[in-house]
């Protein structure tokens, strides 16, 4: 990776957010180079999972500005936001559970057109997420968690994203497939698809990620290079809470 | 008509019919997780099209067909765009409410439009029938079974094999994932509703030419039974709804072949109550699929309530005291009567839709239970009038309580289907009991109203009982609110999980309210009848249950003063503005479009 920050493409500038009265987000800025994965850390009710329905346009910001490959994303609903190239792994995956692990992904190809090349990105998505062959005509429903979270992954690529954004994509998987699922973002990322995730396991995440920021109760505390981060030891104190921590 | 055959084959054609209504509640509710009660409503539509298709433009059969479904599809486009889209980001009882009102409005213009007389509707195929068996086919029964098997196939490809299809499916089983893959959803909502109200409008136009003649009252029934049908085969399930419609037809069928005809909706009505007990998810979901969505929290419009000093209260109460005592005129005191009788109506609902959140659809059946009790009891048996009255309430309290018992275990929309039904139940048991209720003649020569040996039989004595009797209901209800029993009873409305998980039982909390409330609308419903002195199954109709629920949401759910503002509010302003009888029903159903739009919380608030 090349040291100097690359041109951003996703910016979200002094966003601020609020749930009737209570202000979600405070001020918050954000922005993911291209070509970067980026991690948003943060406990629970930091506002982490609001951050990425504000770029999926799934929650309008109070004021602020979100803006993806220099256009403002402000005011666009989510599938025109989907058009313009992102494309997400929802929190707890979201399969529709009741269609085949084949209409699943081949619903992550809405917005494009092409019978031709959709079916060749889904031979890909094949040999990408091997374990999903044998799975193809089964219901979304009955797989395993992780392998619902390789269907969930596949599903984003079909729409060819500049960018993908994902909401724990670790949450609630065997440690054997959070390596897994960590490999397969890496190997994403080298195809030059831009990620933003959202994560609780720092450690984890940090591993993987190029720059990543710590979101608590609606504002960044921290922010910077992942390897700088790594070994910080706020990292740690502000997830949990700041001077609650052990 | 006699063989099985034929009631089997009669059975399977009401079953396509319906099946065209059902598939598309089925679809809508997937998507929108909305019952549509507007759908008997586009169905009456495409019934007096059809007319105007057939009689006046004289088109041939196809181009009927065509006709009709364009133009209830555009309006099924309408209805989605101006009466539902605006609602999105309201509270889930809000679209529940819009269609009826929707209903409440399609119902009126057409009766405006076509009056109020039924009319023939010719079918368009020779009228000859062909032995099958041991029964006999016609053209038009094999019209309606291609019809039904053509749109069955049409819209599994549509779903299986378009787009927009796969887009809808996706909807249907989450939302927000499928916006996040790209789906419109405001597109997706278009194009069931669209469809929905072409096979609405189709079935309608069917059935008018199944009985060569179409009136203004098919469209409750239609709704009644796609509602019963949809929810026998699991709501949002579009083959559940087919097999579920067929089900029903030949239940009804066969319950007809012999019992007779009156019987006829009553078998459908006891089959979908024996499903919402059974299997409320229906009889084809399997045992994984998650309850029914909670509908809670977000139920009912959140607010602060007007505050009112008690002093204005009392002052009101006076005002309305003396009032016969000044110069006003018998009119001024016979609309109060009238209103104060639907406040105790409302009082009750309030208590059960607002304070603990079951939205009843049924709530007439109350005043019936009240009403025949009394009048029967004053007739027969020759108890004084305010002993009856009182008999009546009592009655209504348990028999209500138990006949709803069933829905307690239901939420949000199911609630609303179980006690529609539960209404029709009670009027249906009223015609057809005939040794007690003396069925469809009715009861008259009730005795008028009296107390203690007194009669009240001028304008200004009944006033006085209406208003004092109301007055000491909302007395009452206003005190076991402000005990921990309306905290209890908000509880399980705003979480019932949480409710329950703080060790409130459920079902003792929902029978205190509904045997409270039964009691409310029985003494109602017994004062009415000896008001009115004939009464019949008729009397006490599910257009009522819909007004009273118009009243307490324009009150504002759960709030007492509310529903007696209400009351007041809906019955005397067209009086005061004069608006002729056969636009009222008209104005109710824009009322209530209004407010749910406007005003979810009512006129004082929710409490």
């Amino acid at each position: 990776m090349t040291t100097g920050a690359p041109e951003p493409l996703l910016a979200l500038s002094n966003v601020n957010t609020f749930y009737g009265q209570a202000q979600v987000h405070f001020d918050l800025s954000i922005t993911v180079g291209r070509g970067h994965i980026v991690c948003l850390l943060g406990g629970n009710a930091s506002g982490k999972s609001t951050t990425m329905k504000i770029i999926l346009g799934l929650v309008k910001p109070r004021s602020g500005e979100v803006t993806f490959d220099g256009a403002s994303l402000i005011g666009l609903t989510t599938p025109q936001i989907v058009r313009r190239g992102i494309a997400s792994v929802p929190e707890a995956r979201r399969l529709f559970a009741d269609m085949s692990v084949r209409e699943n992904i081949l619903m992550g190809a809405f917005v494009r057109n092409g019978r031709e090349a959709i079916a060749q990105d889904l031979d890909k998505m094949l040999t990408l997420f091997p374990k999903l062959g044998q799975r193809l005509s089964q219901r979304a429903g009955s797989l395993s968690g992780g392998e619902q979270q390789m269907v969930a992954m596949a599903r984003a690529l079909m729409s060819r994203p500049r960018m993908i954004v994902m909401d724990e994509p670790t949450m609630g998987l065997s440690p054997l497939y959070v390596d897994r699922v960590l490999e397969l973002i890496r190997t994403i990322n080298q195809e030059g698809v831009s990620v933003f995730m959202v994560e609780q396991n720092a450690s984890l995440a940090l591993e993987i990620a190029h720059e990543a920021y710590v979101l608590q109760t609606g504002k960044i505390v921290l922010s910077g290079s992942a390897r700088t981060l790594k070994d910080d030891p706020r990292v740690r104190d502000a997830y949990l809470g700041g001077s609650e921590a052990a | 008509m006699s063989s099985w055959l034929d009631y089997t084959i009669n059975g399977l054609i009401v079953g396509n019919v319906y099946a065209l209504v059902a598939v598309g509640l089925a679809l809508i509710f997937g998507v929108s997780r909305l019952i549509n009660f507007a759908q008997g409503s586009i169905y009456l539509v495409g019934a007096y099209i059809g007319w105007v298709a057939v009689v006046q433009l004289h088109t041939p059969l196809p181009l009927t067909i065509i006709f009709v479904a364009m133009v209830a599809a555009l309006v099924g486009l309408i209805i989605e765009r101006f009466g539902l889209r605006p609602l999105q980001n309201s509270v889930r009882i809000a679209p529940l409410l819009a269609t009826i009102g929707i209903s409440f409005v399609l119902d009126q213009l057409v009766m405006l439009t076509f009056s109020p007389n039924p009319r023939a509707l010719p079918s368009q195929l020779p009228d000859v029938r062909f032995q099958v068996g041991g029964g006999t086919i016609g053209p038009l029964d094999l019209l309606i079974a291609g019809v039904g098997i053509s749109s069955a196939l049409l819209l599994f490809v549509f779903l299986r094999y378009s787009k927009l299809g796969w887009a809808v499916r996706a909807a249907s089983q989450d939302r927000d994932a499928a916006m996040q893959m790209g789906v419109d959803v405001n597109r997706v909502n278009q194009a069931v509703f669209g469809i929905a109200a072409a096979l609405g409008g189709v079935s309608g136009l069917l059935v008018g030419m199944y009985y060569n003649q179409i009136d203004t009252a098919m469209s409750l029934q239609a709704t009644l039974k796609g509602v019963v049908a949809e929810v026998v085969g699991g709501a949002g399930n579009v083959p559940g709804a087919v097999v579920g419609s067929l089900l029903l037809g030949l239940v009804e069928s066969y319950g007809v072949a012999v019992f007779g005809t009156s019987y006829r909706n009553l078998f459908a009505f006891l089959l979908l109550v024996v499903v919402l007990v059974l299997r409320p998810n229906g009889l084809f979901a399997s045992a994984r699929q998650a309850p029914p969505e909670p509908l809670t929290g977000t139920f009912i419009a959140p607010s602060r309530p007007v505050r009112i000093p008690r002093w204005a209260l009392w002052v009101a109460v006076a005002v309305f005291g003396v009032l016969p005592m000044l110069p006003v005129s018998f009119y001024v005191l016979q609309t109060l009567i009238n209103a104060w009788l639907l406040g105790m109506l409302a009082l009750s609902l309030t208590l059960v839709a607002g304070t603990i959140g079951q939205v009843s659809l049924g709530h007439a059946a109350l005043l019936a239970i009240g009403a025949y009790t009394s009048a029967l009891l004053s007739l027969t048996l020759s108890v004084p009038v305010g002993l009856a009255i009182i008999a009546g309430g009592l009655m209504s309290a348990a028999l209500g309580t138990i006949l709803i018992s069933p829905s307690f275990r239901l939420r949000g929309h199911y609630v609303s289907i179980a006690t529609l039904a539960i209404g029709e139940i009670v009027s249906l048991v009223i015609l057809n009991w005939e040794s007690v209720t003396r069925g469809p003649i009715g009861i008259s020569g009730i005795p008028p109203l009296s107390l203690f040996g007194y009669e009240l039989t001028s304008p200004t004595s009944v006033y006085w009982f209406s208003f004092a009797v109301m007055v000491l209901l909302a007395l009452l209800q206003a005190r076991l609110l402000s005990s921990h029993l309306g905290r209890s009873f908000r509880a399980i409305r705003d979480d019932d999980i949480a409710a329950r998980a703080y060790g409130l039982s459920l079902n003792r909390y929902k029978s205190l309210a509904f045997i409270f409330g039964g009691f409310a609308a029985g003494v109602s419903g017994g004062i009415a009848a000896h008001l009115y002195s004939y009464i019949n199954h008729e009397t006490f109709n599910t257009q009522q249950s819909i007004l009273a629920l118009t009243v307490v949401i324009l009150g504002g759910l759960g709030n007492v003063v509310g529903a007696v503002v209400g009351a007041v509010a809906l019955v005397g302003l067209p009086e005061v503005f004069r608006i002729a009888a056969e636009y009222r029903i008209l104005i109710y159903g824009i009322v209530l479009l209004l407010l749910v739009r406007f005003r979810p919380q009512g006129l004082l608030g929710t409490i």
